[in-house]
């Protein structure tokens, strides 16, 4: 347990290094943008104002609220400060909301929108792929191209072609938004139907493209393993078929696994498309609205809670490992 | 099972995270034929119903310019984009100026009300007034330039003195009344509740999202907004059933906010929205070729009311853009055709139908200038040859047989700049880079993202962008004196964070000597020469050029529910303003449902 | 390695795929010999333009010499084509709003429809219960039915340059044709017009070169970072491995495309010409070639050639070349290829987004697609500005991808099927 623990201070100290550079970045990129925030927001609240001393005022106004009239190692500090306090600031496009508020809001939608999308979509893949490298023949022959050719059209590409043949050709499925048009939000079935309704054409796009990367990838990790010695030997033993294949498939797993918790982790980066296409809320529209507008606290917000997702999944996989798989314990021992 | 379960759990999340703010009792699925949809005005999430604060992101309630939006608040006055008029809405009367010219008297219409019920009287609008200055919010800076001081003779008299200029008259009397047409009124004892819970402290005062704020208007009735949408409900206790005869045709007007032009279009299409705010490229197709019931105003190009004319400005900081020749020449080699065809898909008059000058497509302002006195400098476009003999005499020429011009030496490199995303403005850029390309001039597109195209523009030294857009004109009380001054004005020339006028730094005395001379000026002849005389210079000096016309709201709609919507030449004559803003209100209450 | 490619080239997969992408390249090289001239002219007044052939109409009735071709029931088809069933419908539906009763109205007797619609049609007439819309498309039918029943000549006139009079040039009968070859300028648009009026075909083609040179320079740049670090990383291990490891978690970390996005938008547009966003494409996707190698690095260090050649004293670099390189030589052309096809992808999201290579020399995929969807093709019914831009990169990450799997199934045998 000695070596476990060295193990996990190290990974731990690198985490923690790896935080704090990214908190930097995160803080110092979205201020790198070559654009004043507190210009577009001046324009847009003196729109049609005819006194030019008048203008000036409100932005220097804003200056002062916003902070952008100190140096940028006085607004770091400051920015960190309330970061321990638990206070990611307040939005400048859509002030006076505060950052925590809007990612709040919109990442209820993200996860309810990608976290089943990529379950189910890893799943189906898996699925599929284990059937290809089990079957093999006529099945495993058509998989192949139709999974290369799914998971190689661009994501905006598929939700496109689906929102035009469902939603405007066929006029099937509604083509954006969360909920119909003429309801309020309500604890009705005709509600909750809404919901589901509007659900679909974000989530299948999503599903599908992930279903063709996730089927290649575990038939040739299944396939990989059922040709390894320990089958063979197993088979020469007699060991029942259901028996090996059940170890084999679970054995294919672990790598997609380790692909599903990545992607679980990097699931807001993936929302944009999807969400850009079919008007839904979440968080990719909400950081494509903070960088149109340079809107640095929102940015930050938004690509922080990214980053302590994805640390916090890649932290857990690699302490999983180090539990469960001794050639990890090893590398680490030497 | 689980994906019952899966459902549940997310209409429960979403429940969760569209904490609505309700006023009382909306019903959670609104009737089709008692809703007016909108698309096209309101973008993201509403942040405030203060009319103080600054942000409010809530232009259906809180928009539109000298036309103000009047569904929720109410102006003491309309603007009427056609006629170019006042007509009264909370005042009684036209405005009037006493005999010095120094202030102006406005009446209170005595049958208006709040919708808590209390009489709206001048105490209300001085309350108004005083709290914009007290607060330093735009209005009142801006507007405390012009005007004194707000002054309530009794309940229902109210009077607004000009600042005077060092000769005893106001500085520009064109400004009063267009501040008195965009003042928006609450109830005085709403101010005072509000003052004494901020405890006088400014940003407290202007950042209270004010959701119990009282307002006079048709639909301050009730309101619903989250996230994803904004109801409001139409008040039946309304005061101007006097003033109209009857309320409002719609129970409920709705907004969802579209994610972008595209949703917003599909649901226009899928008959979810009636009035659409939005550019819509090749609009005709959908009656045409699709044949949905959606109409414009007008029913041939331009389909719309071109009231704006966004401009190419000419940034005179850079060497070669103060040679005369080179302005001119890439003015008149641009394919205006082209722009008009593919950037604005035929929703702008051409400049064949209305020539450029500086004021927009409205009969009022092109009645301002001489037409006859200008008609040799107006240009058509897409002079090729003309363009290339220009820049040959000025001794701009390609020497080095590159295919590209040089100017003291060096090859002229211009960029053509819009913000990101703009579409008609990016697709009209992408036309006059093409032009640079014919006559010799390398003109490459740039589309900064919108914030770093104001921070960078609005910079008086500013040399990275040398051709960029900005619209210029408008309609309220001070147009088209107000378009001269936004494209010719010294007063900006210097100024930092400019996002008024003149960005391009053009300096020309005798302008200023004009600009200062129109608001003052009530002689009729003497105005038109005064207007003509800038309008020639403009046009000889180009400082910008115009690059098509285009409306301040468009104004497209879908007939599957309602009908009767305002159209060129009926008989009721309101504007095409969305039914919301200024005079075009009125459309409003003359709406019929297409199956009652 | 000649074995190698000799093997490659008896998978199938592989096969299909390199056709594939050898085919694409062939026509993205030799069309634009056929069709010289800029792919970004801007050719047509009007977005949209449907595919067909465009003969000059002009041409067609100055030039071009004319047939008498006799074709029965002609006149039926283009009264069909003026007034459809569906127009009748909507005069009957008019004029029953204007007070007609119904059984007056046979909207199967032309003659009889259009007599009684002359004699009652106002235009400025608002009958009750008829949207602004619906009475705006029937004066639109009404502008259209004059002549419906007897053809009237088209007549030309031109204009005397001298006496300004007008002179008849031609007289254009109803069964006049002309023979489509015989006119001198025609334009065949194969995918008609994009919403600038530019040939659509030609532009895809232009832009397919350019998007497979950006995934070229933006695959080869992260490969060739990936495979570096990933070699030193993996082969010597303690704190140069932490360190790596380190900005590869860091990557990780912040979403490879918001990164992008932002260091895109830092650059700004005035730097991004096609070359630079490849090389910033390439510089934020080299990460998990980096993992890779890594790990097979890791599995090879301790192979018992490698320490040989380690206690023979070679420079690393010598040992990395001779000793790590080959064994890994199939999977870093593997990982290349996805580099590459990734890089397509990637430059086509972030023209989407508005953020790709400035516009005016070249047009991308991404930027096709960017103002397709702007000036919504997509709600036109105009297919052809988005569709083939999706299938084009879809073909060419399809074939790509093919060729891998077939690379793979060569150099992993147990794939073979």
């Amino acid at each position: 347990m000695k070596g476990y623990r060295k193990y996990f201070l190290k990974k731990l100290f690198w985490f923690a290094i790896t935080l704090i550079a990214a908190v930097i970045l995160n803080f110092a990129l979205p201020r790198m943008m070559p654009s004043d925030p507190i210009a577009t927001i001046t324009q847009r609240v003196t729109e049609g104002m005819n006194n030019q001393n008048a203008v000036m005022q409100i932005y220097r106004e804003y200056a002062r609220k916003f902070g952008t009239d100190q140096p940028m190692w006085k607004q770091f500090f400051i920015y960190i400060g309330n970061l321990l306090k638990g206070d990611m600031g307040v939005s400048f496009q859509q002030y006076p909301r505060k950052v925590s508020d809007i990612v709040a809001a919109s990442v209820v939608w993200t996860i309810a929108l990608q976290l089943p999308a990529i379950l189910v979509g890893w799943m189906i893949g898996n699925l599929l792929g284990a059937l290809a490298a089990y079957l093999r023949k006529g099945f495993d022959k058509a998989l192949v191209p139709i999974s290369l050719f799914i998971s190689g059209l661009p994501a905006f590409g598929l939700a496109v072609t689906l929102l035009v043949i469902f939603g405007i050709t066929l006029k099937w499925l509604p083509i954006s938004g969360g909920y119909s048009y003429d309801m309020l939000p309500s604890f009705s079935w005709r509600f909750i139907k809404s919901v589901i309704i509007h659900y679909q054409m974000p989530f299948w796009s999503i599903v599908l493209i992930a279903i063709g990367g996730q089927a290649i990838g575990m038939r040739s990790m299944s396939i990989y393993e059922l040709n390894a010695d320990y089958v063979k030997y197993s088979r020469f033993l007699g060991v029942k078929d259901r028996k090996v294949v059940g170890y084999v498939f679970r054995n294919a797993m672990l790598p997609q696994v380790t692909g599903l918790a990545l992607s679980i982790g990097t699931m807001i980066g993936g929302a944009l498309v999807a969400e850009t296409i079919f008007s839904y809320p979440g968080l990719g529209s909400t950081i494509m609205g903070g960088i149109t507008s340079a809107d640095y606290p929102l940015i930050s917000g938004v690509t922080l809670i990214i980053t302590v997702m994805v640390l916090t999944m890649s932290f857990a996989i690699e302490m999983l490992y180090g539990v469960i798989d001794p050639r990890v314990k090893a590398a680490q021992s030497e | 099972m689980t994906r019952k379960l899966c459902a549940l759990a997310l209409s429960l999340a979403m429940l969760l995270s569209l904490a609505g703010v309700a006023g009382a009792d909306i019903p959670s699925e609104l009737p089709r034929n008692e809703t007016l949809y909108f698309a096209g005005q309101q973008w993201g999430a509403v942040l405030s119903w203060n009319i103080f604060g600054a942000n409010q992101n809530n232009s259906l309630v809180i928009g539109g310019g000298a036309a103000s939006r009047v569904i929720y608040f109410e102006t003491l006055y309309m603007w009427n984009d056609l006629d170019g008029q006042l007509y009264p809405l909370l005042a009684q009367g036209e405005p009037v100026w006493n005999d010095e010219g120094t202030e102006i008297t406005v009446k209170i219409n005595p049958a208006a009300h709040f919708n808590n019920g209390e009489p709206v009287t001048a105490n209300d609008v001085v309350a108004v007034w005083d709290a914009h200055v007290k607060y330093q919010t735009g209005t009142g800076v801006n507007g405390s330039t012009y005007i004194s001081a707000v002054e309530a003779i009794d309940d229902g008299t109210v009077v607004f003195k000009a600042v005077l200029n060092d000769e005893g008259k106001p500085i520009n009397p064109l400004e009063l009344p267009n501040q008195i047409c965009q003042l928006r009124i609450t109830s005085a004892a709403w101010i005072a509740a509000l003052d004494e819970k901020a405890g006088g402290d400014q940003d407290a005062f202007k950042n209270d999202p004010a959701y119990d704020i009282v307002a006079s208007g048709p639909y301050a009735g009730s309101y619903y907004t989250d996230e994803t949408k904004i109801v409001l409900e139409r008040d039946d206790n309304y005061w101007g059933v006097a003033l109209w005869g009857k309320l409002p045709a719609p129970k409920y007007l709705a907004h969802i906010f579209y994610a972008d032009n595209a949703a917003g279009r599909a649901a226009l299409e899928a008959g979810e929205v009636d009035v659409s705010q939005q550019f819509n490229s090749d609009v005709e197709k959908m009656w045409l070729e699709k044949g949905l019931p959606i109409s414009t105003y007008i029913d041939e190009p331009p389909y719309q009311l071109g009231l704006v004319q966004p401009s190419a400005i000419y940034n005179l900081n850079i060497p070669v853009l103060n040679e005369l020749a080179v302005r001119k020449a890439i003015a008149i080699a641009v394919d205006y055709d082209q722009i008009n065809a593919n950037a604005m898909t035929h929703q702008s008059a051409t400049f064949e139908q209305v020539p450029r000058s500086l004021f927009n497509t409205t009969e009022g302002q092109q009645a301002a200038y001489d037409h006859d006195a200008v008609k040799d400098l107006q240009w058509a476009g897409k002079d090729i040859e003309g363009a290339k003999a220009l820049l040959d005499e000025a001794g701009i020429v390609d020497s080095d047989g590159d295919g590209w011009r040089e100017y003291n030496g060096e090859k002229i490199t211009l960029n053509a700049v819009c913000p990101n995303g703009w579409s008609d403005w990016q697709a009209s850029m992408e036309v006059v880079a093409a032009t640079g390309k014919e006559i010799g001039v390398e003109i490459t597109t740039f589309y900064p993202e919108a914030a770093e195209f104001y921070a960078v523009f609005q910079n008086p030294d500013q040399t990275q962008y040398a051709i960029y857009m900005q619209s210029i004109g408008g309609s309220g009380p001070t147009y088209p004196w107000n378009s001269i001054r936004q494209a010719m004005s010294g007063e900006f020339v210097g100024q930092q964070n400019n996002g008024s006028g003149n960005w391009g730094q053009y300096v020309n005395p005798h302008v200023d000597e004009i600009i200062a001379a129109i608001p003052q000026t009530s002689d009729e002849a003497e105005l038109k020469a005064l207007y003509t005389e800038a309008v020639q210079i403009y046009l000889t000096d180009i400082p910008s050029f115009q690059l098509m016309y285009r409306p301040s709201l468009f104004h497209t709609v879908n007939e599957s529910v309602w009908t009767n919507y305002p159209e060129q030449g009926d008989e009721y004559g309101y504007p095409p303003n969305d039914l919301t803003d200024g005079y075009g209100v009125g459309a409003l209450y003359e709406l019929e449902l297409v199956n009652p | 390695m000649r074995n190698t490619l000799r093997q490659a080239s008896h998978s199938a997969n592989f096969m299909i795929g390199f056709v594939l992408i050898i085919a694409i390249l062939i026509m993205v090289g030799v069309y634009p010999l056929f069709n010289p001239g800029s792919p970004l002219d801007m050719i047509g007044l009007g977005t949209f333009f449907k595919p067909g052939m465009y003969i000059s109409m002009y041409d067609a009735a100055e030039t071009a010499p004319s047939y008498t071709l006799r074709i029965d029931g002609a006149a039926a088809k283009r009264i069909d084509a003026k007034l459809p069933q569906s127009d009748r419908e909507s005069m009957k539906r008019w004029l029953t709003a204007y007070g007609v009763p119904e059984d007056a109205i046979d909207v199967d007797d032309l003659n009889d429809l259009l007599n009684l619609w002359h004699n009652t049609y106002d235009e400025d007439a608002r009958p009750a219960g008829l949207t602004s819309a619906f009475r705006r498309s029937v004066a639109r039918i009404d502008a259209a039915l004059d002549g419906l029943l007897e053809p009237l000549d088209v007549r030309v006139y031109t204009r005397d340059p001298q006496s300004g009079e007008m002179n008849e040039t031609a007289r254009i009968r109803d069964d006049q044709f002309i023979n489509v070859s015989e006119v001198v300028t025609t334009r065949r648009l194969w995918l008609g017009t994009d919403n600038f009026g530019r040939d659509a075909f030609k532009e895809l083609l232009a832009a397919t070169g350019v998007s497979l040179k950006i995934g070229l320079i933006a695959g080869l740049i992260a490969t060739a970072l990936g495979l570096m670090l990933g070699l030193l990383s993996g082969f010597v291990g303690g704190l140069v491995d932490d360190i790596i490891m380190f900005f590869a978690n860091l990557f990780t970390v912040i979403p490879g495309f918001v990164l992008l996005i932002l260091i895109s938008y830092s650059i700004g547009q005035e730097q991004r010409g096609a070359t630079v966003v490849a090389a910033v494409i390439g510089c934020t996707s080299w990460v998990w070639t980096t993992r890779s190698v890594r790990a097979q690095t890791i599995s090879l260090r301790n192979r018992d050639h490698v320490n040989l050649s380690r206690l023979s004293g070679h420079t690393l670099p010598r040992i990395l070349a001779t000793d790590i390189l080959p064994y890994i030589a199939s999977y870093v052309v593997m990982a290349l290829i996805l580099q590459i096809c990734s890089g397509i992808l990637a430059e086509a999201q972030l023209s989407m987004l508005g953020l790709g290579p400035k516009t005016t020399e070249t047009p991308t995929l991404g930027l096709m697609m960017f103002w397709g969807m702007t000036y919504a093709a997509h709600q036109n019914g105009a297919w052809w500005a988005y569709f083939p831009v999706i299938l084009m990169i879809a073909l060419v990450s399809f074939s790509m991808n093919l060729m891998n799997t077939g690379l793979d199934q060569v150099f992993n045998p147990q794939l073979r099927s």
